[in-house]
């Protein structure tokens, strides 16, 4: 502590320097922990998939639906405990404007419900929300951004033609679930789900089914259940393909590449390039205190001394770094899901935000930059003699 | 009893593939209050004979003892702290850390001692008044003239009270009033405060004020 007031001194003395470094350390750091959390909040939301669930979908596109008719027939597939219809609505308040958007989805309710325990509703919820046509469940997070209760009603208009009716959609809201933390952590919290039915009957029976979910007894039989689904509609007008409801959300994921791999590779450049900038500015600032150095070893000040002011000057740039990188990182996260295109996405990223562990590893991370980038010119001090120091003047 | 003995000491600089001898069986004997000057051509040897006695470089043979200290048997972090308490180092261009004031660069080498920051002050500023430059503590070395520097670094060099002091040209950077200030303040140094003294000058104003002359040519020591 005697050493900081003299290694922040010596910072100051080229402010411009250290506050490019420091910018940069910062920058880094902020696209670590920013990219980190996307890619923590997608893992997060994988990871709610339930083993035991199936999605079935038409094998050319999710565009495509399947007809009613699969239902009965998968549900007779030996292994099938349940089936329920879902077609992801894709509603907005105003058609054409996401920013207020919230994921909406047409559900067959009661085996729906009994398949995802995580939207948690009491048994009379469940009943207002059955018996009524027009009904719907709301997340809790949705309900507070709208500033929705218990009996308000709202209307959403889908952008998909086949969903599209004369009027806009109304809904009443029946329920506002409240998933299980402690037991489903991560659930998403801001879905809407209406009946299929209501869907089916006001678009004029014309339209089918996006996806069937489907229950298996033992999750070790889903891919025996997966292949049957698919061997029952082959070589039908409407083929499907089924996969374990997990598999389904990653190939939302992948169809923007792979997504972790090009974000690492990104970070990876980020963090090497930083490291090399770092690198070259402490070797800058202790090149040009050669002669400082050697009057320290000649006033008694060690080499072990001389190497650890050098290591210090480094770790704190990483620290004020680190910490302005992390901060940039919370402030853009928190703002995120108020943005204008993106915003809606990102509220749709459950538990989307700046983990603890994630903010600790980046102030870690900008401090291991900022000490790696100045091992080779503390080392160099160390080795250095005095005479030779001396004689740079 | 001598504060300072070298004794057939020789040095050795490799360049290259070719060695460099500098001192050849050098003797010299400083005895504890004495002010020593050496003279003698650039090249000679001069500032490697005080670099030795400093500690601040190692002889490649021969013995060099100061302060009743054999420092060949010194690690190099033992000689650091041996510096820090037995010699005070003059430059000739002053070396003080543009970046701290007066006061904190005559703190500098208490940092390695454990004192209390106030006790550092007190200290420091002990040591301006006796350069008499305690009115220009917080004042940073562009603000200061050139005599100014190097009372600043005096003060820096005396405050641990290091037995020996030990000047490389401390004049040749100044003016001549300047110059007679410096010659002044080391005098007191060695009379008042009993500072055994090595200087190296090439100015012979500087020298006349030392007790003991030497002359130094080609690494061999003559009396002058």
């Amino acid at each position: 502590m005697r050493f900081l007031p003299l290694v922040l001194k010596h910072l100051r003395r080229s402010w411009i320097r250290s506050a490019s470094t420091i910018l940069a350390l910062a920058l880094c750091i902020f696209l670590f922990c920013t990219l980190q959390s996307f890619l923590a909040a997608i893992s997060r939301n994988l990871k709610t998939a339930n083993a035991s669930r199936l999605v079935t979908r038409h094998a050319v596109s999710l565009v495509f639906n399947l007809p009613l008719s699969y239902h009965d027939r998968i549900a007779a597939i030996p292994g099938v405990r349940r089936v329920a219809m879902a077609n992801w609505f894709g509603g907005a308040r105003k058609p054409g404007d996401f920013s207020d958007f919230f994921p909406n989805f047409a559900i067959e309710a009661e085996p729906y419900l009994d398949m995802y325990p995580e939207i948690g509703l009491t048994p009379e919820e469940r009943r207002a929300f059955i018996t009524e046509p027009r009904g719907c469940v709301v997340g809790p997070d949705t309900a507070t951004r709208m500033g929705w209760k218990v009996g308000d009603t709202f209307q959403l208009e889908s952008f998909i033609p086949p969903y599209r009716a004369a009027r806009p959609f109304e809904f009443v809201i029946q329920a506002i679930y409240h998933p299980d933390e402690a037991r489903f952590p991560g659930a998403d919290k801001t879905l809407m789900f209406f009946h299929h039915k209501y869907l089916y009957e006001t678009t004029g029976r014309r339209i089918g089914v996006g996806t069937y979910v489907t229950e298996v007894d033992n999750p070790d039989n889903a891919g025996t259940v997966s292949k049957a689904i698919d061997a029952l509609f082959a070589n039908s007008d409407a083929e499907t393909h089924t996969e374990t409801e997990q598999a389904f959300r990653a190939s939302f994921v992948a169809m923007a590449g792979n997504l972790a791999l090009l974000l690492n590779t990104i970070g990876l450049a980020v963090t090497f390039t930083i490291l090399l900038v770092t690198a070259n500015t402490m070797s800058m600032a202790v090149r040009e205190r050669r002669n400082e150095m050697g009057v320290l070893k000649t006033l008694g000040f060690t080499s072990g001394r001389v190497m650890g002011l050098v290591l210090t000057e480094a770790a704190v740039l990483g620290l004020f770094g680190g910490a302005l990188g992390v901060l940039l990182s919370l402030g853009l996260i928190r703002a995120l899901p108020h943005a204008p295109l993106i915003g809606p996405f990102v509220r749709g990223l459950a538990g989307f935000g700046l983990p603890l562990s994630l903010g600790a590893g980046g102030f870690a991370l900008a401090i291991g930059i900022a000490l790696a980038a100045g091992l080779v010119p503390a080392v160099l001090a160390y080795r250095a003699r005095i005479t030779d120091l001396l004689r740079q003047v | 009893m001598a504060m300072v003995e070298v004794s057939k000491v020789r040095k050795v600089y490799q360049r290259d593939a070719q060695a460099i001898t500098v001192l050849d069986g050098m003797d010299l004997e400083v005895p504890e209050g004495e002010f020593v000057v050496l003279m003698g051509p650039s090249g000679s040897g001069k500032t490697t004979l005080l670099n030795l006695v400093a500690g601040i470089d190692r002889a490649t043979s021969g013995t060099v003892r100061v302060a009743g200290t054999e420092l060949a048997s010194l690690s190099e972090g033992a000689l650091a702290r041996w510096r820090s308490h037995n010699i005070g180092f003059i430059f000739q261009f002053y070396n003080l850390i543009p970046v701290l004031t007066a006061l904190e660069n005559v703190e500098l080498p208490l940092l390695l001692e454990r004192l209390s920051r106030r006790e550092r002050r007190e200290r420091a500023l002990t040591a301006l008044k006796v350069v008499g430059l305690s009115d220009r503590a917080q004042h940073y070395p562009r603000q200061l003239s050139g005599g100014q520097e190097q009372r600043v670094a005096i003060a820096r060099a005396i405050v641990s009270d290091p037995k020996v002091l030990v000047a490389d040209e401390p004049t040749g950077d100044l003016d001549a009033k300047s110059a007679e200030e410096i010659l002044t303040l080391m005098e007191t140094l060695n009379r008042e405060y009993r500072k055994t003294i090595l200087m190296v000058t090439h100015d012979p104003r500087a020298a006349e004020r030392a007790h003991v002359r030497r002359h130094l040519d080609k690494g061999v020591l003559k009396a002058s």
